[in-house]
């Protein structure tokens, strides 16, 4: 969930509740209120009338015998009335007219007319403010206004947050495209929230201090693979020519040759290993247009002999032109790897099918057994696998410095042959 | 034949001076800017092996002041730095090749004798071994006129030998000659064989004068067939 509709979501919950608990105080505060006024009322009316069965001889028969509609006089005794107090209630009463049970206020209360001396029940009453109704109207009211409140917080909530997170959207979107090694460390974009100004420079801090590092481990790595070169040279020569004395014994040869393997082996090692580094540091610069059928074609060439040695029947499909923008050295590179790959990972013969569109490349070849889990990381360093000890398992890890270097993506599956999926632009 | 070495790395310049001296080339050399300079314009030499990296300046401004004044010198250059821009660089100043530090002495013998050849030749680009004639530019061994029908990879072999005639080729000498950097060729060792045995097949079909000779499982040797 985005940062903004969080916010958001959690303001408009808080909003809900306060506005809920609110109307509920509010409602009956009204209530509370248009009772009041409405007794109030009835006790004036009620003065007023008795004062004029007080004063006005006859009114209180007259009133008794007529009893107007919202006022009702009965004639009672003291005893009936003594204990009895003045109070005021909500009822319901039946209007014809509007035939139905519509709620009043009445107050009930007793008196003595001096006039006559007898003791008189009086009821009054008047329509009262429905409680259905107001609740609905209060409802109706606050659900406007809760609506018309959430659209206002969401939409101009969503500007301020927006515009007052604009400078962690800016970091996040550099810290994704940030990659370690790259020269250029990130501009970091001021504001004027302190909280961002010090994320701003902690993420700063912690990138110089990785960037330093790396750079560290990789010129640590390229100086001794290339400080390694000069004796490697030296001791394979002087074995060389060791080898070449004529006085040198059969069983010694043996053994320099023994030695000279290894030494040539770690002579590659060193040597991909700098080749690796070099293309992750993007040492080749230049770039040009690359059909890679064409380079294909070449190295299928100079693989013709072996391919032949191994039985391995080979096809080329070819649908179009797959054209690239990359330095023609690191294409090579690139190829070359993936058929040596499909070459020498084959069983005598396999197959080993290529197929060149404008943006993909799928090789699919024949092998042994299917590369356990290796989905992810048949690509990275030294993933051997283990029929192939001669193997330095930096092939792969080439073409996938080269593909990442020029933004390619290269896939791996087992799907009843090894099949290396390479899309080139997309 | 007159070879100039410059290089720093004394034990470098050895080795390299005493495989030369075995193949019976007159051998001179330089371990700095200077001397080196001094030797190129002093002297001629059928070949000379620059170092890029030297105390006291750079192999390429040797290149750019052979190129200024049109020296010629066959010049290859043997550098640790594996720098296409350097490669690129240097025989654009007009080195004849660029070899890559380590490499094995049988390489640089025949990378030599390419550029010798290559200088050399009159019209004809031909080397006669006994009875058999490499014909670099057909790209073809023959004897007496007739082909001995090799594939491009049995030629690029026999090349190999004939500029390392008598020295012994180990395996991986010979697999990096054939497969060139940056391929783990040791898994294709069992190919090289094959090809060894096809060509010998061959040689020996045709009562060639030259054969290829096993050295106790550490590689092979091309010797004259006695």
């Amino acid at each position: 969930m985005k940062l903004a509709n969080h916010l958001l979501l959690y303001l408009s919950g808080i909003i809900l509740l306060v506005i809920g608990i609110w109307s509920i105080a509010y409602f009956l505060v009204q209530m509370y209120e248009i009772h009041d006024g409405i007794d109030e009322g009835l006790i004036n009316l009620k003065q007023e009338f008795i004062l004029q069965a007080n004063t006005v001889p006859g009114f209180v028969e007259n009133m008794e015998k007529n009893n107007p509609l919202n006022i009702k006089v009965e004639k009672t005794t003291f005893d009936a009335v003594k204990n009895m107090e003045e109070r005021a209630y909500t009822s319901n009463v039946y209007f014809e007219t509007e035939e139905e049970e519509e709620e009043i206020r009445l107050l009930e209360t007793a008196f003595r007319c001096h006039l006559n001396g007898k003791y008189y029940i009086l009821k009054i009453f008047t329509s009262n403010v429905e409680d259905n109704d107001l609740i609905e109207n209060i409802l109706l009211s606050l659900i406007v206004l809760y609506v018309a409140l959430a659209v206002v917080i969401a939409v101009t909530g969503k500007k301020v947050i927006h515009k007052a997170a604009h400078p962690l959207y800016s970091l996040l979107d550099k810290l994704d495209h940030f990659q370690l090694g790259n020269t250029e460390i990130i501009d970091f974009p001021k504001s004027k929230i302190e909280e961002f100004n010090i994320l701003n420079n902690s993420i700063k801090k912690l990138l110089e201090n990785n960037t330093e590092t790396f750079n560290e481990q990789k010129n640590f790595i390229e100086n001794a693979t290339h400080e390694l070169q000069t004796p490697i040279a030296i001791i394979i020569g002087k074995l060389e020519m060791l080898m070449n004395e004529p006085d040198t014994k059969p069983g010694q040869l043996k053994e320099i040759g023994s030695v000279l393997n290894i030494l040539n082996k770690m002579k590659r090692l060193n040597s991909s290993l700098l080749l690796l580094s070099k293309i992750e540091n993007k040492q080749f610069a230049q770039s040009r247009q690359i059909d890679l059928a064409d380079v294909f074609m070449q190295i299928l060439d100079a693989f013709k002999e072996l391919i032949e040695h191994r039985q391995l029947r080979l096809s080329v499909h070819q649908e179009g032109t797959p054209l690239v923008n990359m330095n023609s050295d690191l294409a090579f590179i690139m190829v070359s790897n993936l058929v040596k790959n499909a070459v020498s990972h084959n069983i005598t013969g396999g197959i080993i099918h290529i197929c060149l569109s404008p943006n993909r490349i799928v090789i699919s070849n024949d092998g042994k057994n299917p590369v356990q889990d290796a989905a992810n990381n048949i690509f990275e360093r030294y993933k051997t696998r283990s029929d192939q000890s001669q193997s330095l398992g930096l092939g792969l890890s080439l073409v996938k410095a080269v593909t990442d270097s020029y933004n390619m993506k290269i896939s791996y599956k087992f799907d009843k042959q090894h099949i290396i999926t390479l899309d080139i632009n997309f | 034949m007159k070879i100039l070495i410059v290089e720093d790395e004394y034990e470098m310049l050895k080795s390299i001076e005493a495989s030369l001296l075995q193949e019976g080339y007159l051998v001179e050399k330089a371990t700095d800017y200077s001397s080196g300079i001094e030797k190129v314009f002093l002297y001629a030499y059928d070949c000379i092996l620059l170092d890029i990296s030297l105390p006291g300046g750079s192999g390429m401004k040797i290149l750019e002041e052979m190129k200024r004044t049109g020296t010629d010198g066959n010049v290859i250059i043997i550098s640790a730095k594996n720098s296409i821009e350097d490669k690129v660089s240097g025989l654009e100043l007009g080195a004849d090749d660029y070899l890559t530090k380590p490499f094995h002495m049988a390489e640089l013998h025949a990378r030599i004798k390419a550029v010798l050849r290559r200088k050399q030749f009159d019209g004809k680009d031909v080397v006669q071994l006994e009875n058999v004639l490499l014909d670099y530019s057909q790209r073809q061994a023959s004897i007496e006129g007739k082909p001995l029908g090799f594939n491009r990879k049995e030629f690029d072999i026999l090349v190999f030998f004939a500029a390392n005639m008598n020295r012994l080729i180990t395996r991986e000498a010979l697999a990096e000659n054939v497969w060139g950097d940056h391929i783990d060729y040791a898994d294709n060792f069992d190919f090289i064989y094959a090809q060894i045995k096809n060509i010998r097949k061959k040689l020996k079909d045709n009562n060639a004068g030259i054969k290829l000779e096993s050295v106790y499982g550490v590689g092979y040797k091309m010797v004259i067939n006695s």
